[in-house]
Parts: C-alpha cells; structure tokens; sequence
C-alpha cells in the first residue's frame, strides 16, 4: 500500500511536523511492505506565495496569519474560498469582524487569490505520488486547508481514501469533520499509534472498521463514529519521529533561506498537574489528560540521533508540562553534553531556584511557566496551583539565570473582582525589569476545559466563537460539535478595571527595555541600584539586619516569619521596627506583596537583553 | 578566576569587563590575535567591555565589527561611530555539536546566513584558530581551511598569525530567539 501524509499550512515553516514524523515511522513499523511518502505543504505554500507573488508575500507574512492569526480564524479563512468554490466566500464577514476587532487582514486578503490555483498545485503533485491513501494531520488553522485539497483530490480520484487525523479531530470535533465532508473517508480520533496501522489493515482487507476505536467511516450515506477508547498510548509505543523527507524538502526549498529550522520532539503526553486539578480553562489535553512520559534517558537518546542527523542544535519539547523527573534523568543529561543546545520546555512555575539553574545550564534557556496570573484569589480560581508570590519569584530568577519567559497575564475568570486585581496592578511598576507578559488577554471558552464541560462554573451560555461565521459554511449547531472555541458573555472584571489592567501591562512591556534592579554586593553593604523605568535613578544601601531581611525574602515570607528567621539568625529586630522597614522597602518597589507573602525583586544577575524581534526572518 | 584569556591583562566586575592598557588592532602580528580572542571570549560570555584600540587596521576592519567596540579608536572617527552604530550582540557565533560547529552569521544587514562546519580538516582548523595560530605552524592542509575561514570571514589571517572571529555562545540573551 502506498502512504502519502500531509501536513498543510498553516504548520510552522522552521519545524518538522511531528505528527508526519511519528506517522511515517507507525506505518514502516506496523506494515514494513508498505512505501510512506510526505507532502509538506506548509512549506509549499511558502514557496508558492514567494514565488508568485514575486518576493511580495514571504515566509514572515505566513507567521503572521498562521499563527499570530490564529484566534481569528485568519489562516483558514484564506482557503475558505477553496473549499466553497468562491474567491469572495466570507470576505464581507471577515472585513466586519476585523473592523469591530481592530484586526489586520491585509495581509491575510493578499494571500487568498492564490490558495486556489495553490490548492490545485498540490493535488497534481500529491496524486503523482500515486498514493492509496492520504493522511491528513490537522492542529489549529489546518482544517480548511486541509479540507480544500482532500475535497479536490477526491474530484480528481475517487477511489483514493483521504484520512483525517490530528488534534482537531479529537471527540465531537473528529465526528463533525467527517459527516460535513462527505470527501473524507475516515477521521482518526484520538491518539493514532494503534489506531491508524489498525485502519490499513482493514482497507488493506477491504473489511469494515467497526472495531477501530474512535475511527469515523462511511456506512453508505451515514456516518459512524466508532466510541472512543479510554486506553492512552504507553510511551513504550510511541516511536522516535523520523524527519528524513521533512530535511529533504527543506534542503531543496527557497523557503530555507528565511527560517532557523529546529527540531521538534516529544518527551510525554498528558499533564500530571491536570490529572490532580485540571486548570479551569485549559482544553489543550483533550480527552487524554493522562500523563505519561518516556525515560529521561531514551528521550535524550532520540535528541542525540535526531542532533547527529540534521546537525541542528535548536530543539522545540511539545510537552504540555515537563515530567520533573528529567530534572534528574534528562536535563543533567544535556547539560553534561558539552552541546550548545537550545531548548523550548513547558514547565510548572513552582521551579526552585535549583531546578532554573539546571535548566539554563542544559540550553533549555526558553521555558513557558504558564505563569497567567500575580493574583494569588485569580490562580485560586483556575485551580493553578501557585500563588501570585511564588510567580514573581520564578520571573525574577529567569533573570537570575537568563532564562527566556513566554507568558500571558489571563483575566476574565468566573468569580475573580476588581479587588483581587487592583492590588496586583498597583504593583506593576515596580516589576518591570522583570519580563513582561506578551499582554493582558481574556480567557476564551476552549472545548475539553473544564469551564466548558462545566457551565455551572460560570459559562452557561455559549456559542461556537464569531471567529468561524468566515471560516465555515456551516449550521450553527454542527459547527458547535466542530470547533474549538467558544464566544460566551465575559465573566470577571470589565470596564475601567479592565482597562487599567491593560494600560499597565503596556507601560511595562514599554519601560521593559531599560529597566534594572540589581543587588550588588560591597563590603558590609547590600547594594540595590535601581534603575527602572518610571523612578528616578537610585542606590539603595543595606546593612545588617535590614540587608538579611531582603535577602530572606527571596524566598517569599510573612513578616512573622521573616521577624523569627532574622532572631535565628542573631538580629533582635523589634516587631514594629520590621513592620516599618517592610513598609518603607515596599514603597520603593524593592518587594511585591502578595497577601501576607513578600518577597524580594531585585535581581542577581542581568541578561544581555535584546529587542524582542530581533531576530525574526523575513 | 574570570575564565577570560590572561594573555590580556583586564578587570571583571560583576558583567563588566574594563582593560587598562591598550589593544592593538593594527594586524602586524600576535597581538591582534590575542586582542580579537579576548573580545570574542568577553563576546561570547555576555560581556560589556571597555577597552580602547592601538595600530591602524592592516586589514578590512570590518571583520571585526561583531566585536564589542572600542572606547577609543585611532585616527578616523566615522569608523568607530559606524562600529558602535553597526554593533549587535550575535551578530556572528558559533555553536558546538556532536563533530559539527554551526556558524550564524548576521553581519550583512537583513540577511541571516547559517553555516555548518562539519568537513574534518574544516573543522579541525577552526578549532585550532580558537587560539592565536602562527601561519608557520600550520601544515598545508590547514593553511587551506584557514585561507577557507578566512575568505567566509570566520577568521582573521593577517600578520602571519590567524584566529577565529565567531564568539562560542556561552550565554544567551533575552529572548534567546533574539539571535
């Protein structure tokens, strides 16, 4: 049997496809007889808008719609058009939600008189592969793009079987996919290890799939959804991706020349936190919260071969959360290498100290905390697990050990007020040398969250975000099975509370730049220089037990027991001679107060720090 | 113990890195060697340094416009402004892998080249060049590779010496995408 898996756009032009990558190695494991080929479209469409459009549309303009776009449908909607037969399909819908929204499509409205003669481009090419079979992954805006070549390769060769697969086929969504889309033969729910050599076999035997778990077909003119199973994936079966053909296409585009490709691997799947306390308004699991990581020391077996093979050093983890055992089987492990490695992780942000220092010195130097919030009630509320106190201490030793911080500051929960934020923004100022959040966002109704499958935690009403009225010719209730976000009234705070919130997360992200707070060390003194943006330039002097007390609260502490910490210690402070310090340090922004909780900002160390972008490719 | 070359004598305060005496950049010979090592080491670590510039390039000075600029410059002032104005951290390093070194190379505006040096003789003289090499002590082979470095600006060859241009990443920046 021959195998053709594609990955369309909007998939991210400097990375590997995973789901291709394992996919490839499943079939060649399951049915070795069998040929697997790959069609990399994301990279195509790269190439044919450069080329097309004579250098106007480059690689940078895909980041922008396939990805910056994604909360507005942009990617999709450009192949909308496709799949409905109409170069104008959505475009009025489109050009009225962008104008309530402030959102920029131009870029988004060139790229569509393409995707036609694109789509058709691709078909020629995929059919010369002379596939049986085409697999489809589809994550986030891949689904019209995805849709529109399957629609036309099924007009072109009925008898192939087009199969669907990936993170936007999970439960209801999979099930809608398929009887909308008459041109899909099949939709793999779920995890596809078992599922899609299980598949084959039954195409390969011409028998019916009825015991395929999760799998949708066609009984005649209705379709079935098989149930989806309970059983996960053991790690033990998930393979090694094998990125050959993706390196291959790579090295023969003029799309190369413009991306810092990296390597993308997977330690673990499910996340350990949710199966304890799913946060309220994370969907990104899906059905399969179980969590389940390979060994340390078999991941980093698969980081070296995939290193030696494509002699690339930038490795991107797709874990939700990273398994903390690596801290002891895996991240020595790269920091022993002597490789100048580069990796993403997903982490919890209750790290110590200890843990970040490990990080920076294994090149794991890019970490998402999933920080959110600085409101201790607000993480209270989404069930995170930290406080406000312990995230403004992880953001302060990312600077202690130069560690680049991508987090958001989220609102909008059920419950929260304007009292739990009020104190928090009254502190901003005084963290900006710290990184700042990439803005303050409120939360959306994501499928699989627990904010969605329960409305009584405070969305009762809800419907298919407004986003998919120029994404999908659909009714509205099969687009409620079919899509991932959801538009509900907005809980929490609004209005100027709101607005406040936003204002200071600018200004911080504004004085960012120029903005230091140091501890340096002279003699008997504790030096603070600060020299953050919004305050006058200024060095503060401690000694003594005041120098203590800001060094204890590194940690975070109350004042009761920072007062018998400094008594331990050898320093009989008074009580109302500490209170009137912690006021008076407070009051020059030295420390963030969180409840009863205070703890230090200053920092150790200061990264060399460069303009965010800086490094982007055209 | 700074970890920097001692071939220069220099101050480490905290991230700062201030040399007293004079650096000769003119090429006539070692000293430019060990100048360019040490800036690309201080480079390399995240470094600021304060140091000023002797001699008058023997060379296109433009190879060493990834350095950390001089205080102090002789003779033309447009040079050091165009120095200091064209300066960016990463603007050109090098990173280790299992028998590869990779090359990111941004000193041409808007362009962003990446190189692999994983050829054996290639390799193997670029290594050689992390230090101050004399010509005389190189054997045909790598006086090639080292013609070849230096044509791809990966290193300097002036003065009968030869050293590598490209600082080994040692220490990321914020955002470490930046570079």
């Amino acid at each position: 049997m021959r195998v053709h898996l594609v990955t369309m756009p909007w998939h991210p032009l400097d990375l590997p496809s995973l789901q291709l990558g394992l996919l490839n190695r499943i079939v060649r494991q399951a049915r070795p007889a069998d040929r697997v080929t790959e069609f990399h479209g994301s990279l195509r469409w790269a190439e044919f808008l450069l080329e097309r459009s004579g250098g106007r549309l480059r690689p940078g303009d895909c980041v922008a719609v396939g990805s910056d776009g994604i909360f507005h449908g942009l990617g999709d909607w450009v192949f909308s058009g496709v799949l409905y037969d109409d170069p104008g399909w959505g475009l009025a819908r489109l050009r009225d939600y962008a104008a309530d929204r402030d959102v920029l499509i131009d870029t988004a409205v060139a790229m569509r008189p393409y995707a036609a003669e694109f789509v058709a481009a691709c078909a020629t090419e995929v059919l010369a592969a002379e596939p049986d079979v085409v697999g489809f992954t589809t994550t986030f805006m891949q689904n019209v793009p995805s849709l529109a070549l399957a629609r036309e390769l099924k007009c072109r060769k009925p008898e192939l079987t087009v199969v669907l697969g990936g993170g936007n086929c999970e439960g209801p969504m999979g099930h809608a996919l398929h009887r909308n889309h008459p041109f899909v033969d099949h939709v793999v729910r779920g995890e596809a290890e078992y599922a899609f050599p299980a598949l084959l076999r039954h195409l390969d035997e011409g028998t019916v799939p009825v015991d395929v778990p999760g799998l949708c077909w066609w009984d005649g003119h209705i379709s079935r959804a098989n149930t989806e199973t309970r059983r996960t994936v053991a790690p033990a079966d998930i393979p090694s991706p094998d990125y050959d053909q993706w390196q291959a296409a790579l090295d023969a585009s003029p799309v190369q020349e413009y991306v810092h490709p990296k390597l993308v691997v997977e330690g673990a799947r499910g996340c350990w936190w949710g199966e304890k306390h799913h946060c309220t308004f994370c969907g990104l699991n899906g059905s399969a919260m179980a969590f389940r990581a390979k060994p340390g020391e078999r991941l980093w077996e698969e980081i070296g071969r995939l290193v030696r093979r494509h002699r690339l050093l930038d490795v991107v983890t797709v874990d939700n959360i990273i398994d903390m055992a690596y801290f002891r089987d895996f991240l020595p492990r790269v920091a022993g290498s002597g490789w100048d490695l580069r990796l993403h992780y997903e982490v919890k942000s209750n790290l110590t100290p200890g843990q970040l220092r490990l990080l920076g010195e294994s090149g794991t130097v890019h970490i998402q905390p999933g920080i959110e919030s600085l409101g201790s009630r607000v993480l209270d509320l989404m069930d995170k697990g930290v406080t406000g106190a312990r995230n403004v201490r992880t953001l302060r030793e990312c600077e202690n050990h130069a560690l680049t911080c991508s987090w958001n500051l989220l609102y909008g929960f059920p419950g929260e007020t304007a009292d739990d934020y009020t104190p928090v923004i009254d502190q901003l100022p005084a963290l900006v040398h710290l990184q700042p959040p990439s803005g303050a966002h409120r939360i959306q109704l994501e499928r699989f969250s627990p904010h969605f499958t329960d409305p009584a935690l405070g969305f009762g009403k809800r419907r298919p975000a407004e986003l998919y009225q120029h994404v999908y010719d659909l009714p509205a209730d099969e687009l409620t099975d079919l899509v991932y976000l959801f538009d509900s009234e907005d809980a929490g705070i609004t209005g100027p509370v709101e607005q406040w919130l936003k204002d200071a997360v600018a200004a911080w992200r504004a004085g960012h730049a120029d903005s230091r707070l140091l501890f340096e060390e002279a003699g008997e003194e504790l030096l603070v220089v600060d020299r953050r943006c919004g305050r006058p330039p200024a060095t503060h002097r401690f000694t003594g037990w005041q120098a203590e007390a800001l060094r204890r609260l590194e940690d975070g502490r109350t004042v009761p027991a920072l007062h018998r910490l400094l008594a331990a210690g050898g320093h009989d402070v008074p009580a109302d001679a500490l209170d009137a310090w912690i006021r008076h340090a407070l009051s020059l922004g030295l420390l963030f107060r969180d409840g009863l909780t205070y703890v230090s900002l200053p920092t150790w160390g200061e990264p060399v720090r460069l303009p965010e972008g800086a490094g982007a490719a055209g | 113990m700074s970890g920097l070359p001692t071939a220069v004598p220099h101050r480490l305060a905290g991230r700062r890195v201030e040399v007293p005496g004079l650096l000769d950049v003119g090429g006539q010979g070692r000293d430019t060697a060990e100048a360019v090592r040490f800036l690309r080491e201080c480079a390399g670590l995240g470094l600021r340094v304060s140091w000023r510039a002797a001699g008058q390039p023997s060379y296109d000075a433009r190879a060493l416009r990834h350095l950390p600029p001089p205080d102090e410059l002789p003779g033309d002032h447009e040079e050091l402004a165009a120095w200091r104005s064209g300066y960016a951290h990463g603007a050109l390093y090098h990173r280790r892998g299992p028998g590869f070194v990779t090359v990111m190379d941004r000193r041409e505006p808007g362009t962003a080249a990446r190189l692999t040096l994983d050829h054996p003789d290639l390799l193997a003289a670029f290594d050689l060049l992390l230090d101050p090499t004399p010509l005389d002590a190189l054997d045909p082979t790598g006086r090639e590779a080292a013609g070849l470095l230096a044509a791809e600006r990966l290193a300097l060859v002036t003065g009968g010496w030869a050293v590598a241009l490209p600082p080994r990443i040692r220490r990321w920046p914020v955002p470490c995408t930046a570079i």
